[in-house]
């Protein structure tokens, strides 16, 4: 049975650390300890250290005699989203790890698969730190450190049952919040302000 | 004795009490159009013809108001005007798209409110690009100013695509934050300043701001400037709630 991790980095500046941390030796070892077969990387304009981070992945499973468990594959940059690659990882009961971008948070999400967010600590004054520690408090994505991914990659598992829904419940008897059109309707007058 | 020539009348003291006059009408008139506390509109009865702007910015401010009117129902919001910047063809092509399958989901008919004529795209001269220096700022943003007024004050139809556009007032203007919109904005208070159109007095432009979900211990630069503003200012994070003087209104994850 496959299961597939899709890493991605972002598309205009990817995030060369992330790419290395996914292949080091203590990610590999979580990665196949979680029951991984397939890890797809969406590496940018960054070839150069996916090549040679794949590289040295491979020389270690083969070393370790594992090489037959963990495929490692990637790709550049697919102009039609992330969906395919999602879909992917939640047909197969899979993981994914993502840069910190509010773009790609906000499309994994959608998938409800186990969503592992790492900030690019090396960018300044960015706000990426802050929107992870607060999406894992949340309960709908684990923060993950560039320096330190096994950990994050082992409690993915056990993540997967407990995770916030996301979109929050905005109808029905599970609903917590307000919905942006619940928002307009009130303040156009469609609702009464206090009802809603 | 003969009066003093009408001349004699402009001294400094004169100047500086008609200057002080001039300032006070201005304060109260500006105190007067900004949001009160609890803005509480009059009842709306479903089928009212009501009006939406959508600003629309780069990349991620657009990815994020999509989210936010997922549920946007056009039997309510009878018709929509998206405002992009000029060069996003992005923006523009996502707001056709989110159209095209609102229209799909609604199926064709009349009176369903979706369609050619129920929505325009309108675009303005961008405010700023990036690295544009202040002075020239300026004048970008005095141009999309001028341009901004159009889509305010009246909105195409598909019957009138040739003709002289409608003219009224959009009932509710929503924006996330690109440049764009806080021009957009000023330009929404100057016409309910001198009210236009009855823009104050029939209660129209009312401006909402949603800041993004990325945002969760500080506001952005467009959130600094319209947190005071603005009818209402919508955050999603905790951390936020209350800034701008009480204004922030904490709502919970709403992409």
């Amino acid at each position: 049975m496959s299961k597939v991790c899709f890493v991605t980095t972002g598309a205009t500046a990817p995030f060369r650390k992330l790419i290395e941390a996914a292949l080091s030796p203590a990610s590999l070892d979580a990665f196949l300890q979680c029951g991984v077969t397939h890890i797809f990387i969406q590496y940018g304009t960054a070839k150069d250290v996916y090549q040679s981070s794949a590289e040295a992945a491979r020389q270690y499973l083969n070393e370790n005699g594992t090489e037959h468990k963990l495929n490692i594959d990637g790709m550049d940059f697919d102009s039609s989203g992330l969906i395919e690659q999602f879909k992917l990882v939640k047909q197969t009961q899979g993981l994914a790890i993502s840069h910190a971008g509010s773009g790609s948070i906000l499309e994994g999400l959608r998938f409800q698969v186990p969503l592992i967010v790492v900030p690019n600590t090396a960018l300044l004054d960015n706000h990426q730190e802050e929107l992870a520690v607060a999406m894992d408090r949340a309960g709908y994505v684990i923060h993950g450190n560039v320096d330190h991914l096994a950990p994050a990659i082992e409690a993915s598992e056990g993540f997967r049952t407990k995770m916030a829904q996301f979109p929050p419940a905005t109808a029905g008897k599970e609903r917590k919040v307000k919905s942006f059109a619940n928002i307009m309707d009130e303040t156009v007058g469609f609702t009464d302000f206090n009802n809603e | 004795m003969a009066s003093p020539p009408p001349s004699a009348l402009y001294t400094p003291t004169f100047l500086l009490a008609l200057l002080t006059t001039l300032l006070l009408c201005l304060t109260l008139r500006a105190l007067a159009i900004l949001p009160s506390r609890s803005p509480k509109p009059r009842l709306r009865t479903p089928g009212t013809p009501t009006r939406v702007v959508i600003v629309l910015g780069s990349g991620g401010h657009t990815q994020e108001m999509l989210y936010l009117l997922r549920d946007l129902d056009p039997a309510k919001y009878t018709h929509r005007t998206w405002v992009v910047s000029s060069g996003d063809a992005f923006s523009a092509g996502r707001a056709v798209a989110f159209e095209s399958e609102m229209e799909s989901r609604a199926g064709s008919g009349h009176g369903k409110n979706v369609g050619p004529g129920t929505f325009d795209v309108v675009t303005v001269p961008r405010a700023r690009s990036i690295h544009q220096s202040l002075l020239t700022t300026l004048g970008s943003s005095l141009r999309c100013l001028c341009a901004c007024f159009a889509p305010l004050l009246g909105f195409t139809t598909a019957s009138s695509m040739a003709q002289a556009p409608t003219k009224d007032l959009p009932d509710l203007i929503v924006t996330n934050g690109p440049a764009t919109a806080c021009i957009l904005v000023f330009a929404a208070l100057l016409l309910r300043f001198f009210n236009v159109r009855g823009a104050q007095s029939r209660g129209k432009c009312t401006t909402v701001y949603a800041e993004s979900f990325a945002r969760v211990k500080t506001l952005s630069l467009s959130g600094k400037l319209l947190v005071r503003v603005v009818d209402r200012f919508l955050v999603q994070w905790e951390g936020l709630e209350g800034v701008g003087g009480g204004r922030a209104e904490f709502v919970g994850v709403l992409v």
